[in-house]
Parts: C-alpha cells; sequence; structure tokens
C-alpha cells in the first residue's frame, strides 16, 4: 500500500485553519452584535477546533492509503467512516491530474479518476508529487484501456 | 435535414413573442417614472415591437433548425445568432421518448427526446412534430442503435454497407442480417402514410399491460412526494383563503370563530382537522396524479428494446434497449405487501421523461408472485435466498432511534417553554415505536450473493430489491463509520451507472460482519472480471426482453 506525501497535512492543516478562523470570526460576531462571549471562551473554542482539525489532519495521512492491485485500483481513507473502495480499472472512464493554488504552493497534485456510477463516480487521490501524478495518471489510463470493456453506457 | 412541425413556428413565435414583449414593457415602466423623456404613453408601441420582434426571432427559430437520421448518427442543428449542431451517435443513445400532452394530442402532435448517458439534460429535444414523425423518429433511432450493437457484436462496423450509401429514408432492412429475423416486417410497411397504429402493431409484441383494477390499486396504494409538494405549493399561492377553509371546516368540530379568537381546547380541534384534512388532499392528489400518470400502461418489445406507453392527460411512450439495462428493482410498500403486489423497475444511465432519472417502471403493479417471476425471467437470477444483518445491527437501529425519540421530547419540551402547552411529558410515547422501527428497519435488509447477480432489499416504507449483475458493477466500497467499527460491522456500497440517485439511493448492504462484507466486496471484484470475460466470448446481454 502507498501512503500520500507528507506534505498533504500541511493541506489540510491549512483547510481546518481557514475554517477555524472563519469559525473564530462568527463567534467575535455575535460577541459584537448579538451577545458578549468571554474573550477566554473565544479563544478556547477556537483552539479547541484548531486543535481537533489538527489531529484530524494528522490521523487522516495515517489512513489514507492506495495501491493498484491486478484489477482494480483499491483505497482505504476515513477518520470518522473509513472507507475501502475498488475501482475496477475496466470501469475507469478518464483520469485526470488536478492541482489548485495551496496544492500548487506545496507542490502537490491529485489524481482524479472518472467511473460512470451514480456515487462515488470521481475518485480522489490527493497529496501526490506532480511526477507521481503524472505517472499513476498514465499507469491508470493504460491499464483502463487494456482492460476495456465492450459494454459502455 | 427536417424541419420541426409547422406548428411549432406558431408556438416559438408566441413564445419568444411574449418573452420579448416584456423586457420593453418593464424597461419603459421603469424609466417612465424617473427619465423625463420617457412617456408612459409609449407602453403600447413597445410591447407591440417587442412581441413583433420575438414573433420574428421565434419563426426564424424554426426555420433554423433542423434535425436529420443520418447512417452512423443522429443531428441536431439549432440557433439563430449562435449556431449548434450536435451529433449523437446511435451506440450511445440509452431512450428515445415521446411525450403528448392534451393539447397535443387533439393536433396530433408530440414532443420526442433523446437521452444518452451524460449531462444532466436531455440531448436533444424536438419540440414539436407530428405524431407520425416522432413515432417514425423512435423506430428509425431503435432500428439504428439495433444495427450497430448487431454490427459490433459482429465485429463488422468497418464494412457497413450503409455507411457508404447515406440516406435519409431508406433504413437498414436491406442489410442481410436483419431481414432474416421472425419479428421484422417487410421495409415497404415502413412508409410514412400509414396509420401508425397499423406500423407499431405489426411489430410490437406485447409484454404487460396494466389492467384496470392493477391500476386502482397502485394508484390506491402509492404516495407520491410530489402530491405534498404541489400541496405546499398551493399553500404558499393562495396561504389567506386556505386557512379560512380550514377553519370554516373546523368550526361545526370545535374548531374557533377565526384565527384571532380561540382557546387552547378550540387551536387544538384546529390543528388536528387540518392536519387530518392536509392528509386526506395530499392523498387524493396523490393517487389522481398516479391515476393519469399510468393510466393505459402498456409495456412491449420490438426486437431487443422494451417499449412503453402511458399516460392519460400527457401520454408518454418511450424505448429502453435491454442491453442498456443497468439493474431490475421490485418496490413496494407496506400497503402492497397486504395485498401482496408489487412493482418492477429497471434502471438505465439516461434521463427520463419524468426528470426522475433513468428508472423506468417496467410493471407499475402486479401481483407480487408474477412480478418475482418476471424478476426471475428478466435477469435470469436465481430465487433469491436472503441473508440478514447479525442481530447486533438491531440493536443499532434500536440506539439509533431512541435517540431521534429523545430528540422529539426535547423538542416538545422546548415548546413547552415558549407555548402554554403544558404535560410535554406525555411526547415520551414516541419512545413506544422505537423497538417496532428498529425491528422492521431490520427484517427488511437481506442481502443475496448468486451466481451471476447481487440481490440487495432494505427499506420498509419502500421496500426495494435490486437484482444487480455482477457486470454492472462500477465500484464497491465498504463503509464503517465509527460506531460501525465498535461493533465490528460494515456496509458495503455496490455502485452501478444508473443514474437515478435523487430519490433512490445508492444499492448498499446494511450492517453485516465485517468478514462478511469483505467477502461480498471480495466476490463482486472477481465475478465482475469473470463475467465481463464471459460476456466477451458469448455475446449474452445478460436480460431476456421477453420477461413475462
Amino acid at each position: 500500500m502507498e501512503s500520500l506525501h507528507p506534505r498533504i497535512r500541511l493541506l489540510w492543516i491549512a483547510q481546518t485553519a481557514i475554517l477555524a478562523a472563519v469559525f473564530g470570526a462568527v463567534l467575535a460576531a455575535v460577541d459584537r452584535w448579538i451577545t458578549p462571549v468571554p474573550t477566554a471562551a473565544l479563544a478556547g473554542i477556537v483552539a479547541v477546533a484548531a486543535v481537533l482539525g489538527i489531529a484530524y489532519a494528522v490521523r487522516l495521512y495515517q489512513i489514507w492509503q492506495f495501491e493498484l492491485q491486478d484489477d482494480a485500483l483499491y483505497l482505504e481513507r476515513g477518520v470518522i467512516t473509513f472507507v475501502e473502495t475498488a475501482v475496477p480499472f475496466v470501469r475507469v472512464q478518464h483520469v485526470d491530474t488536478q492541482f489548485g493554488p495551496v496544492e500548487r504552493l506545496l507542490g502537490l497534485s491529485s489524481v482524479v479518476v472518472y467511473t460512470a456510477g451514480s456515487r462515488n463516480a470521481d475518485v480522489r487521490i490527493p497529496g501526490l508529487t506532480p511526477d507521481r501524478a503524472r505517472e499513476l495518471q498514465d499507469t491508470l489510463r493504460d491499464l483502463a484501456v487494456e482492460s476495456e470493456a465492450d459494454d459502455a453506457v | 435535414m427536417n424541419r420541426l412541425h409547422p406548428f411549432s413556428a406558431v408556438v416559438y413565435a408566441l413564445r419568444y413573442g411574449l418573452l420579448w414583449m416584456w423586457l420593453p414593457f418593464i424597461l419603459v415602466s421603469l424609466l417612465a417614472g424617473t427619465v423625463a423623456v420617457v412617456s408612459i404613453a409609449w407602453l403600447p408601441v413597445v410591447t407591440a415591437l417587442g412581441f413583433l420582434f420575438g414573433a420574428g426571432y421565434g419563426i426564424v427559430y424554426y426555420y433554423r433548425f433542423e434535425y436529420g437520421i443520418t447512417p452512423d448518427t443522429f443531428d441536431v442543428a439549432s440557433g439563430v445568432i449562435a449556431r449548434r449542431s450536435r451529433e449523437i451517435p446511435y451506440r450511445r443513445i440509452q431512450n428515445v421518448d415521446v411525450r403528448q400532452g392534451v393539447f397535443q394530442r387533439v393536433l396530433g402532435l408530440a414532443i420526442v427526446t433523446i437521452e444518452t448517458a451524460g449531462g444532466g439534460t436531455s440531448e436533444a429535444a424536438l419540440n414539436v412534430v407530428s405524431k407520425s414523425e416522432a413515432d417514425r423518429l423512435q423506430h428509425q433511432i431503435r432500428r439504428r442503435t439495433a444495427a450497430v450493437d448487431q454490427d459490433d457484436s459482429a465485429e463488422s462496423a468497418e464494412d457497413d454497407p450503409s455507411a457508404e450509401h447515406p440516406s435519409e429514408d431508406a433504413p437498414a432492412t436491406d442489410r442481410p442480417d436483419e431481414t432474416d429475423r421472425s419479428d421484422e416486417r417487410p421495409s415497404s410497411v415502413e412508409t410514412d402514410s400509414r396509420p401508425t397504429a397499423d406500423r407499431r402493431e405489426s411489430s410490437r409484441q406485447r409484454l404487460f399491460a396494466l389492467e384496470s383494477r392493477e391500476l386502482l390499486l397502485y394508484s390506491l396504494t402509492t404516495v407520491r412526494p410530489a402530491a405534498i409538494a404541489a400541496i405546499g405549493f398551493l399553500f404558499l399561492f393562495a396561504t389567506d383563503t386556505i386557512l379560512d377553509l380550514l377553519v370554516s371546516i373546523a368550526q361545526p368540530l370545535g374548531g374557533p370563530e377565526d384565527l384571532q379568537n380561540g382557546d387552547t381546547q378550540s387551536y387544538g380541534v384546529l390543528t388536528v382537522v387540518s392536519v387530518i384534512n392536509g392528509v386526506i388532499i395530499t392523498y387524493l392528489v396523490s393517487v389522481a396524479y398516479t391515476f393519469a400518470t399510468y393510466y393505459d400502461f402498456r409495456l412491449g418489445r420490438v426486437d431487443e428494446d422494451f417499449v412503453y406507453e402511458r399516460g392519460l392527460l400527457q401520454r408518454y411512450s418511450g424505448s429502453i434497449p435491454a442491453e442498456k439495462v443497468q439493474s431490475v428493482t421490485v418496490t413496494d410498500n407496506p400497503l402492497q405487501r397486504l395485498i401482496d403486489y408489487a412493482g418492477l423497475w429497471v434502471e438505465t444511465a439516461g434521463y427520463g421523461p419524468d426528470s426522475s432519472g433513468g428508472s423506468q417502471s417496467a410493471v407499475p403493479m402486479a401481483r407480487a408472485d408474477h412480478v418475482h417471476r418476471f424478476t426471475e425471467n428478466l435477469t435470469h437470477v436465481e430465487t433469491p435466498a436472503f441473508e440478514s444483518p447479525p442481530p447486533i445491527a438491531r440493536r443499532r437501529y434500536l440506539v439509533r432511534y431512541s435517540l431521534i425519540a429523545a430528540a422529539v421530547v426535547a423538542a416538545v419540551f422546548g415548546l413547552a417553554q415558549v407555548t402554554p402547552i403544558e404535560r410535554w411529558y406525555f411526547a415520551a410515547v414516541v419512545f413506544a415505536t422505537v423497538p417496532p422501527a428498529a425491528h422492521l428497519r431490520y427484517v427488511h435488509l437481506g442481502y443475496y450473493v448468486g451466481e451471476d447477480h447481487l440481490v440487495i432489499r432494505r427499506g420498509f416504507w419502500r421496500r426495494r430489491t435490486t437484482v444487480i449483475p455482477y457486470f454492472r458493477i462500477q465500484t464497491v466500497s465498504t463503509r464503517r463509520s465509527i460506531f460501525q467499527r465498535r461493533l465490528g460491522i460494515a456496509s458495503l456500497v455496490v455502485d452501478t451507472a444508473s443514474s437515478r440517485t435523487l430519490f433512490w439511493d445508492t444499492p448498499t448492504i446494511y450492517d453485516v460482519d465485517l468478514e462478511d462484507a469483505r467477502g461480498v466486496h471480495r466476490t463482486g471484484r472477481t465475478r465482475l472480471q469473470s463475467a465481463l470475460r464471459e460476456r466477451a466470448r458469448t455475446d449474452d446481454a445478460g436480460f431476456s426482453v421477453d420477461f413475462t
């Protein structure tokens, strides 16, 4: 099983930091206009949210794993709900590599695998180095072409 | 390339005329109050000009809208200023639907929509063509789709004779592989001047027709969420009238004089009576809606396609290629189980005319044993021997529903603090419903790992038993929440390409032992591979069209 690049934790922590900041701003607004909230409670809540977010990011990184098996792409992920997904190569419609501004800043990239399914129709593998993402995309594409089925929808 | 029915020009002219009439109307009305130059007296002139412009646009739109059948694709070109021409390969077409409203039925017109698997809307809509043209298109497209698929299996797509002689009106009947089919009509019959009924009956084999008894039972036992939405919508628009009506109905039974004057008891009576009224009216609307939608339902087969027709006021007809069917679902609700009836649905990846996804009713209602036989004939699945989740799952639902009940009691308690309601603790009776609810949810869960199919049953109010051939599996996921991990159980989500997800969840085996879930996960994966190899060798569609 292959893990994600360790730097992905920074991305997830950044995401929770933004969320915590928004949450803090909302609390500050409540404090200012609706009802006074003690500053210590405000700081405490934001701090707890931030710590939980960081713990979540670290744990998610520990859990996130994927593997190219002989018939399918296999992924394990999820902190609250642990999900093991198998995406058979024969079901892969197309494969993208994507990276957003923050990912680019961290030198990371994602591979998104699309199937024709209705749920989990796009499976995203985040936190790959751009080279690894490109390589994975090529491999998946080759495997998908190799195993192409006759019954496309 | 063909044009739409000339009547469309009138419709488009009116539609765009009315649309463009409003723009100058609103502009002048707004500006007249603020800008001195603009006078309100201009209104009739600008409105007329706007209408004329819109009507002109509509007529040009009609002249610029063209469609045609080519050997490989169905083409639509449209647009006045920005042109769009679209070619839809036959092999990608999921279904072709024909829809007729009341007005259109009187005039002999119809709307044709063509669905493929991609996108959120219909790929092409012809609004409107004559009914005979609609039937001709539906027939031609179906025939050509079937021909493409035949070519595929024979691997002779390159030397397709009709591809070199593109001709609009000569269908693919001169092809040798088609003429020897027993249920094929000679091509001479297929002229546009023939009455539609003759043409259809000759090739069409009836599979199922909804009898009036079944239609009535179906209407009476089905409750549609759409009816609730319709009533809610009506309430928004005529709130005062409806409130007055409700008050006057409740008055003889002890309701208040009007909404402002009343005591606790009379308000209580009003609430109870109004809720009963609401339920009855919603139910009646739902019955009427189902009756009108499924009136004169007929399912037939043409070659390897299902064709259906239904509707009292708005008439629908459509075709579903058997090889596009993703999964098959048997549905029933408590009432239907009581009288031993059930319905059968087929799911494709397209978008149906109901905007309810690619799920089509194949048999809206029939005796349960018939429906089970139909399902077995259709999918070749053996009679499933369902396995249940472990009893610990039931305990889980008990806890879950207890939490919901506690939330209800807490809400009533909260309400009692701000309103004159006393004795909030009577709300605790909801706890009495928890054990039966948990038990009923549990007993209706089941799954069966068959030779070629996975059968998943779940739900009490709308129980669904979905038959998924292994070769239709897209992805499989084993999911475990923190609570499930504690109990050592897991849920298995089996995803197919059927697009109906808004109302129907993805087939899921809930709360089975982790080892069982992993076992089914593995089985699904390996059988998908072997089934695909098998299919490549034998070219078996996997579904029998002739299932009744």
